[in-house]
């Protein structure tokens, strides 16, 4: 009983101080106020953990077909270059300004990517449907089909082996 | 009272509309980064030797590039050209027309005068 009361008064300490830390208004959510490493690391940790759990499911289709690159291209220049940049273009007003920073996926990430091109390509299919909360990252699948984010995942795939010039045309209109 | 009133309003109309003005044209550093063009392929730079016909990033190109030639010949008005009087052309006279090297061109005479005749039309 005594371990209870004890128990409750601690909940009750900690609810306190965590309304006083929130309604204080201490804590900074300005973009160029970069996190803490303890808090970065924790927020970046339960964020991969999470798209890697909700994505372990999803069937990946054949992503090596031209159709997919030429959809998926002209996808990516209008929704996602200003933010995760181009062949030929290594930073943009979003790319500077968000926080926390979107990756270049036009730069091979291979030192830092964990898991297969499959495990890869499932978890961009994730992230580009669902989006990410409070990152900036919306989610399209609200209002794009799963066959458009699939050609955008493929796109993505090839991005850091293309050239400024490659890029431009699979990118053109037609 | 009245005029008072007025030559308020009046002065913060002064400081107010300029301010908004200038506050419309503020820009980022770059505006020509915001300004997105529907761009058309550039298929000038494509290298079909050095292509690998096995790689989708290549196919992907040819395609591209093969479907906007192919809409680009479609939206010319082939109509309109039976207009040209291609009688008349044959009065250029080819002495004004500075830096031809005509040499060169003797062997494709015949074969441009029959391609003006508009049978491939």
């Amino acid at each position: 009983m005594k371990a209870l009361k004890i128990l409750l008064i601690l909940l009750l300490l900690g609810g306190a101080s965590a309304a006083t830390v929130m309604y204080s208004g201490i804590v900074n959510v300005a973009a160029d106020e970069p996190h803490s490493d303890i808090v970065y690391w924790l927020l970046e940790e339960t964020r991969e953990a999470s798209i890697k759990k909700s994505a372990q499911h999803i069937k990946v289709p054949d992503l090596e077909s031209p159709e997919l690159l030429l959809m998926g291209g002209a996808d990516y220049e209008y929704m996602c270059s200003s933010c995760h940049l181009k062949p030929g273009l290594e930073e943009s007003d979003m790319s500077i300004g968000l926080y926390p920073q979107p990756p270049n996926l036009s730069i091979s990430h291979e030192t830092h990517q964990h898991g297969t091109d499959e495990e890869l390509a499932r978890q961009n299919f994730w992230v580009i449907k669902h989006g990410i909360k409070a990152s900036g990252m919306p989610a399209w699948g609200k209002t794009h089909s799963d066959e458009r984010i699939w050609a955008m995942v493929a796109f993505i795939k090839r991005l850091p082996t293309l050239t400024p010039e490659q890029y431009q045309v699979l990118t053109a209109i037609d | 009272m009245k005029t008072n009133f007025i030559k308020t309003v009046g002065k913060i109309a002064l400081i107010l509309v300029p301010a908004i003005t200038l506050s419309m044209n503020a820009s980022a550093h770059d505006p020509k980064m915001h300004a997105k063009k529907a761009e058309k392929a550039d298929c000038s730079k494509m290298d079909h030797s050095k292509m690998d016909m096995k790689d989708p990033v290549a196919v992907a190109m040819m395609k591209k590039c093969m479907k906007q030639s192919k809409s680009s010949m479609e939206k010319m008005d082939h109509s309109k050209m039976k207009e040209m009087d291609h009688s008349k052309m044959k009065g250029m006279d080819h002495s004004k027309m500075k830096g031809m090297d005509h040499s060169k061109m003797e062997k494709k005479e015949n074969k441009k005068a029959n391609s003006d005749d508009h049978q491939n039309h």
